[in-house]
């Protein structure tokens, strides 16, 4: 009973009760404040502002996930290319060996982020063509195994073992393995555009050119902090970064309702710090600093972290896009 | 039910649900049918789609209102002003039903001379005792009847006017009586606008005539007023001048609450009835010896001059062979009235230290209850207490988990009450007999065994009468004498010893002494002592050995003979010879139900005749016929002395032979009507320093408050609060108010609120909603607040007990507490812990008025 | 067996939460939260993995069709329970990568508890909102169409106990031709809001629970024009192929040159 202890309020309300006793309703100043509407449903608002939707129950690993994979896959097919070129033997290999660790963590957090991780094989208890995660779950079971071959078949080959045979396995397993890895690297994508969230689904486009993007930046910026600041890491270094720029760009001048997730909040925030750190901070750092010592580590950190940071943006944005029903109205009344 | 008992002759609905389909109108007022009679409601559904109106009149927006074709807000407590007007519109614009009016009613006949109308006498009836707070009844009676107090009033012979033009005939007085009940008073008292009662007005009485019928529904939002068997009247009233009653699609479907509260009034749990709605003896002159009481309760005419068949029966179940026509059949051995033991009686005195023990079986008055405050306080008065329920409820667990407790005001070591809590056995667990809402007996079965060491309530009553038979067989004092004659001899069965609830049901059926052979019907019985009957209204329930028919389960027709059995004799529209024209022929081929077969001759129809089945039409008794056939062929209310409806109760009503309006105990305005008379004159209002009452009105208290119910709980939650599927539906305690309300008091919506009255205070979270509507009551804004009352502090979810808010009042005829009416104030803010929320509670008490 | 559906009829729905509650007895479901939402009387507010029937409360400043309420401000109060489609192209079924989701006999969407693994693809790709994972058991779950009813010839539990046949269960044919039906007889009757909720027309198809609405369906979180995420599979995958493409063209070129 917190009346009693202000006679202002109390006052106030006697004057109020007069008036409402006097002209049958209350007009006066600062009542409306008072009395807050009762939250509603209407067509504007949806069922009391409540999400239409259910947001993701992806946690941490997901992002994570989506992280490794396009690193692992993106690194075969850096591999791959490298042996096509035949001129970087030694980052093949490391290309190779980032591939199967990554790889390897891969169905470590897909398991960790499970609601019954001990299923986890029942991933692999059909095949469905129409649903992404059944093929991105076979593809990197697959895509593991290969890259498992191909990393003893290449260092066998290496230590001379049978060179002409497991030179052959090596070629094989690298095709085999960075035409996985591609799938690998950009399945996440359909993944998330093939849903019912909007920013995901509005954005089933774009969002593979980014991965694919983001994934080769990153497992070419991987190689370069472990020293390979060849040429060629450098030109995918530009082009990819150039893209992430070319995509951020392309979310904030559309300036989509559909898209502020990605504009606005956490989810905003983070995607356009993501974003930039892998867009034009890495691409301003490699034209600028290129050539200065360090300057290209830095670039592919920044690229790298902003590729790491854009995947929970992502996720994120899902979320605050499930639970606002609104943009799902006007994009489906458009 | 004396509104309905004395209205028409029983004190039971005149319908049943299923019967809705046929009306053309309905009007649901008093009652939230579609949130407390859910499955029921269906009825009233399929009535609106085949296009019955629905009218549903009730301080709030409910679930109900959302499926009425009208919805019509008024103050809580005016309830008789609405009725009161309707009544004057049927009159003022001639749409009452001559015919049926004329024959089947007291409209006709002429009332003594003595009498005075409230109209004269400013809010009361002739006979008013202002130091007794009583009346005395006389001048009520039909002119020319005798009035005794060791005989009912004879009122088989009366003089009447056909045409209705005398001006002391029953509905010139009626006229006149009503005259001031316009559809200006009901806009002014009521807070609904002329035209909206206007538009209500027109669709009812549309709907009723020979091809038509209108219902009225309800429930508690009438009965639980201090003039609440006045209301009831006033429907009664409304419903005989229309020609509702005794037809299909009409009459009055009073909802009955828990499952079998019909069952307990027709076997009561009332302290001061019989089983049948016989009168339990108090002491005095009336009931010294059998012939006394008899004498007193058998009318000549009409059934109950059947009273003495049913009396001895009845002793004859109790005290058996001991039971003979030498001691009165036992007679002396039944307790006595000495006091108002009714609830609210009992529940003072035990506040006041004046009773040592209490059984409560089946009942949670630590939040049912109203002033649950006191009644708390007051159990820690008592020496022991048994409580028998499926949950440790609030009641048994007052002792160390109260608010009282939190607060400081009782202290669980200072409490001398010894409680004994009795886990029981819920309906699924034992075998029995629900009597609903439309008086019918369902058998239900025992589904699965009660767990543990919960046992049935007829375990539990069947082994404590043994025991206390046993010591009374020990011990010969004479208070014990009928203690030691009752019959007590149940058959006990299985590994638990359980009595047979069946041969409880035969033994309430009623069966021939000589060879314990069942009777097949109450026709059956007799004054001599050669037969015994429980309960004589449910004769024929078990009319042969091993033929239970409130087990049967093949409804045949579409008023469902062949499901259950309904008192009387399975009858389920009662009176249903009102629906045929006086002369033995239906009033309309739509509204056929019950009608006179000449070939045959007899009653014949779509339902068990509600008369004797071979009267004749045109049957006239000789002017020395007694019992029924001193009733002519054309009266349907057979109960009653003259087989008439009565419009005018001559006799067994304690607050007057019209219903007339009165305020609530508590109201925000003074009696639009009298000036010297605010309230009901014989309702007591048991005023006390812990049952205080704020003034009408009151600066302290401006708004109207009333307590109801949701449909996603039970009462005093002890068997929805503590099931999460029920729990998680309505987690909180809330209370609704208006946005207009919500403005006064800066509350905004879902903060706490505290709401206050003179007897304690209750917070709640505010629910701000169109729903509830200020009302314009005369010339000044009038909020109301809204309260469920099924929270308590135990449970899976809590909060505070409405009824803390709530005083002990009564109504004079049924003591029933006044719930629906009150006056509180709203605070921002919640109620607050322990004792310095007391002292706020009481310095606001203090405040100006 | 029959293709059988729900048709649900707020005009008839009297907001008793009797299907709500039938329904987890039927399932043995948990409570879902003891929260107070102040959303009308509706404190379950939306389908979940714990609460499969959920009964809408809109309290709307509109009239309900012919209905005087009061005189002033027109005002209704309508309730409608929902529940999930079961829809003909189903995003759930699509994306579950298990194989848990399955069509039955009777053409419903059902999950088998037994096989899911909780991945929480379906919960994403529910354009209703329907599906959830729970959190304790980590799960999806969501409406069985009472499988095991049916299966042995029962009608649904919701529908069975609904007191006023707010929930109609019968073929689909039956189902959809009572909709147009009872559309077109509200309509007459004064309820000139009232409208089949039916995804028919949409990439969704022909779903098992259809429903009347008196309004638009976005007061009842309805998305007014659904989509079966299944439709972009194409799309998106030649998108990805194709970026995938690219990318390792300039791989190559990157080190070739
Ligand atoms: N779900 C559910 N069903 C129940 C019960 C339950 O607790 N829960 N309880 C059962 C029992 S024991 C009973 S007795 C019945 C009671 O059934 P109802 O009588 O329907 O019960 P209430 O909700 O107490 O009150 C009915 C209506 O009266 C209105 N009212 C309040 N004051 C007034 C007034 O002055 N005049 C008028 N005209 N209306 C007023 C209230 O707003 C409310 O809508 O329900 C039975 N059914
Ligand atoms: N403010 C306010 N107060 C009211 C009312 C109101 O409208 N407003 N309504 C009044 C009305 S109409 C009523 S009926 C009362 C109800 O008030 P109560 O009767 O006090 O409340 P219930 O919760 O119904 O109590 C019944 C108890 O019986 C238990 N029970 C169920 N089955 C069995 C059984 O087989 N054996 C035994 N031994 N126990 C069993 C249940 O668990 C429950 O605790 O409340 C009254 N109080
Ligand atoms: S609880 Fe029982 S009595 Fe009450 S409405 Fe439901 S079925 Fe009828
Ligand atoms: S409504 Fe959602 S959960 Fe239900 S079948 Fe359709 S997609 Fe699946
Ligand atoms: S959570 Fe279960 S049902 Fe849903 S998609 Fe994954 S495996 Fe299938
Ligand atoms: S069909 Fe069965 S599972 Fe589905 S909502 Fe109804 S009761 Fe629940
Ligand atoms: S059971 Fe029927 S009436 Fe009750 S809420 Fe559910 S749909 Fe509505
Ligand atoms: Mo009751």
């Amino acid at each position: 009973m917190s009346r009693e202890a202000n006679p202002r309020s109390e006052s106030r309300l006697d004057a109020i009760r007069e008036e409402a006793t006097r002209t049958g309703h209350v007009a006066g100043s600062g009542l409306a404040a008072s009395a807050s509407p009762t939250p509603s449903s209407s067509p504007a608002a949806g069922y009391y502002g409540l999400p239409l939707l259910k947001a993701p129950v992806w946690t941490w690993e997901v992002p994570l996930y989506f992280f490794a994979g396009g690193v692992s896959g993106a690194s075969t097919a850096i591999a791959l290319a490298a042996r096509i070129a035949g001129r970087a033997p030694d980052l093949e290999l490391a290309a190779l060996w980032i591939a199967l660790i990554a790889a390897l963590i891969c169905p470590v957090l897909l398991i960790a982020d499970l609601g019954r991780p001990s299923r986890f094989l029942n991933m692999l208890r059909v095949f469905k063509r129409q649903s992404p995660m059944s093929v991105g779950a076979w593809t990197l079971a697959g895509f593991t195994g290969v890259v498992i071959v191909a990393v003893v078949a290449d260092e066998a080959m290496r230590a001379g073992l049978a060179p002409a045979f497991t030179g052959g396995v090596t070629w094989a397993a690298e095709i085999l393995g960075a035409a996985l890895g591609l799938v690998l690297l950009s399945y996440t994508a359909v993944l998330l555009g093939v849903t019912a969230i909007p920013v995901w689904s509005e954005n089933r486009r774009l969002l593979p050119t980014h991965f694919v993007a983001s994934g080769i930046g990153s497992a070419s910026a991987l190689l370069e902090l472990f020293g390979f600041l060849v040429p060629a890491t450098q030109m995918v270094g530009f082009i990819v970064s150039a893209w992430e720029t070319l995509v951020g760009a392309s979310i904030e001048l559309r300036a989509r309702a559909v898209d502020e997730p990605l504009r606005r909040g956490r989810s905003g925030w983070a995607a356009r710090a993501g974003g930039t750190l892998a867009g034009p901070v890495a691409l301003l750092l490699r034209i600028f600093e290129g050539s200065s010592p360090g300057g290209r580590e830095l670039a592919a950190a920044c690229f790298l972290a902003g590729a790491l940071i854009t995947r929970y943006a992502w996720l994120w944005a899902g979320r605050a896009s499930s639970a606002n029903p609104r943009a799902l109205f006007d994009l489906q009344r458009q | 039910m004396p509104g309905l008992g004395t209205s028409f002759g029983r004190g039971g609905s005149t319908t049943a649900p299923g019967d809705l389909v046929n009306a053309d109108a309905i009007l649901i007022m008093g009652s939230n049918m579609a949130e407390n009679h859910p499955v029921g409601f269906q009825w009233v559904i399929e009535a609106r789609e085949r296009g019955a109106k629905v009218i549903h009149v009730d301080p709030r927006f409910s679930r109900t209102s959302a499926m009425a074709d009208q919805w019509l807000p008024l103050r809580a407590g005016s309830d008789a002003i609405f009725l009161g007007a309707l009544i004057r519109y049927v009159i003022e614009k001639h749409r009452e039903f001559r015919e049926y009016l004329v024959h089947y009613t007291n409209a006709s006949v002429i009332i003594a001379d003595e009498f005075r109308d409230t109209e004269e006498l400013d809010g009361v009836f002739s006979g008013w005792n202002p130091e007794t707070k009583s009346y005395n009844p006389a001048s009520w009676l039909y002119r020319g009847a005798a009035p005794s107090d060791d005989v009912p009033p004879d009122l088989s012979h009366y003089e009447s006017d056909p045409t209705l033009e005398h001006p002391r005939c029953v509905f010139q007085l009626l006229k006149k009586h009503f005259a001031r009940y316009t559809p200006e008073l009901v806009e002014a008292a009521c807070g609904i606008p002329q035209n909206a009662f206007v538009r209500a007005a027109e669709t009812f009485t549309a709907a009723s005539g020979p091809e038509r019928t209108a219902a009225v529904v309800y429930s508690v939002g009438w009965t639980q007023h201090s003039n609440g068997v006045q209301v009831i009247r006033a429907a009664a009233i409304l419903q005989m001048l229309l020609g509702n009653v005794g037809r299909p699609g009409g009459g009055i479907l009073a909802l009955r609450g828990h499952a079998s509260i019909q069952g307990s009034t027709d076997i009561p749990t009332l302290y001061d009835l019989l089983p049948g709605y016989l009168p339990m003896p108090a002491f005095g002159p009336g009931s010294r010896s059998l012939a006394d009481y008899v004498s007193r309760h058998r009318t000549r005419t009409g059934w109950w001059a059947n009273f003495d068949k049913y009396i001895v029966s009845l002793l004859r179940a109790y005290y058996g062979e001991a039971a003979t026509a030498a001691n009165d059949f036992g007679f002396g051995w039944l307790p006595r009235i000495s006091a108002d033991h009714s609830h609210q009686g009992y529940w003072l005195d035990m506040n006041e230290g004046r009773m040592e023990g209490l059984f409560v079986l089946g009942q949670n008055p630590a939040v049912g209850g109203p002033n649950a405050r006191l009644e708390r306080k007051a159990l820690a008065k008592l020496k022991w207490l048994v409580v028998r329920d499926l949950v440790e409820t609030e009641t048994a667990a007052f002792w160390y988990d109260s608010p009282e407790v939190r607060r400081g005001e009782l202290r669980p070591e200072e409490i001398a009450t010894e409680i004994f809590f009795f886990p029981a056995a819920g309906h699924a667990e034992k075998d029995g007999c629900f009597t609903n809402t439309q008086r019918l007996l369902q058998w239900h079965e025992k589904a699965v065994d009660p767990p543990a060491d919960a046992r049935s309530e007829t375990w539990f009553i069947c082994h404590l009468g043994r025991r206390l038979k046993e010591k009374a067989l020990r011990d010969p004092r004479p208070r014990n004498a009928g203690l030691a004659a009752l019959t007590w001899d149940y058959a006990l069965e299985g590994e638990h010893t359980e009595p047979r609830a069946e041969e409880i049901l035969a033994e309430i059926n009623g069966f021939r002494t000589s060879d314990r052979l069942p009777i097949s019907s109450y026709t059956d019985l007799a004054a001599d002592g050669s037969t015994a009957c429980g309960c004589w209204i449910y004769s024929g329930v078990y009319p042969g050995p091993g033929q239970n028919r409130a087990r049967e389960r093949n409804a045949r027709d579409a008023h469902g003979h062949g499901w259950g059995f309904a008192w009387p004799s399975d009858r389920r529209i009662l009176y249903n010879r009102a629906s045929a024209r006086p002369d033995g022929s239906p009033w309309s081929e739509r509204k056929k139900l019950v009608w006179w077969d000449d070939a045959a001759h007899s009653w014949t129809g779509l339902d068990t005749p509600d008369f004797v089945a071979s009267k004749r039409p045109d049957y006239r008794p000789a002017p020395d016929a007694t019992g029924d056939a001193a009733l002519a062929g054309d009266k349907p209310f057979i109960l009653h002395p003259d087989g008439l409806g009565w419009l005018w109760v001559p006799s067994g009503l304690k607050d007057g032979p019209l219903p007339t309006h009165y305020e609530p105990h508590e109201s925000p305005v003074r009696n639009p009507l009298y000036s010297t008379q605010q309230t009901n004159p014989p309702a007591d209002a048991k005023r006390g320093p812990e049952n205080a009452y704020a003034e009408s009105p009151d600066p302290r208290f401006p708004y109207v408050l009333t307590t109801y119910r949701l449909t996603e709980h039970h009462t005093a939650g002890g068997m929805s609060r503590t099931l999460p599927h029920l729990a998680e539906l309505q987690p909180e305690m809330f209370c609704e108010i208006s946005p207009q309300l919500a403005a006064e008091c800066d509350v905004r919506h879902g903060e706490w609120v505290t709401v206050v009255t003179p007897r304690g205070f209750v917070e709640a979270r505010a629910m701000v909603t169109p729903r509830m509507r200020q009302l314009r009551i005369h010339g000044r804004i009038v909020h109301q607040v809204g309260l469920p009352y099924h929270w308590g502090f135990r449970g899976l979810v809590k909060g505070d007990a409405a009824n803390d808010l709530v005083s002990i009042s009564e109504e004079p005829n049924v003591r029933i507490m006044e719930t629906k009416g009150l006056l509180c104030n709203l605070v921002r803010g919640r109620g607050g812990e322990g004792p310095a929320a007391l002292r706020r509670f009481r310095s606001f008490l203090e405040r100006p008025r | 067996m029959s293709v059988s559906a729900f048709l649900t009829d707020p005009t008839l729905c009297i907001g008793c939460k009797a299907c709500e509650v039938a329904c987890k007895e039927w399932n043995g479901l948990p409570q879902d939260g003891l929260e107070w939402s102040g959303f009308s009387y509706d404190n379950t507010r939306r389908l979940g993995a714990s609460t499969w029937r959920h009964v809408l409360f809109l309290e709307q400043p509109r009239a309900l069709g012919p209905q005087i309420a009061a005189a002033e401000d027109p005002f209704r109060w309508v309730f409608l329970s929902d529940v999930c489609k079961h829809c003909e192209n189903a995003g759930c079924l699509d994306a579950c990568p298990t194989g848990a989701i399955v069509r039955t006999e009777f053409d419903s969407v059902f999950v088998q508890p037994d096989v899911c693994n909780g991945c929480g693809y379906c919960v994403v790709s529910c354009p209703f909102g329907v599906i959830d994972r729970r959190p304790d058991d980590g799960r999806a779950f969501k409406c069985t169409f009472c499988y095991d009813r049916q299966k042995a010839g029962l009608v649904p539990a919701c529908a069975k106990t609904c007191p006023t046949e707010s929930i109609k269960f019968g073929t689909i044919e039956e189902m959809e031709q009572r909709a147009e039906a009872r559309v077109a007889e509200l309509r007459e009757r004064g309820y000139s809001d009232a409208h089949a909720y039916n995804a028919a027309d949409t990439s969704v198809g022909r779903t098992h629970a259809l429903f009347i609405l008196l309004g638009e369906p976005e007061a009842y979180n309805f998305p007014p024009a659904p989509d079966a995420p299944a439709v972009h599979l194409r799309s998106a995958w030649t998108m990805a192929l194709v970026s995938a493409a690219v990318g390792f063209l300039i791989l190559c070129l990157a080190f070739l040159r």
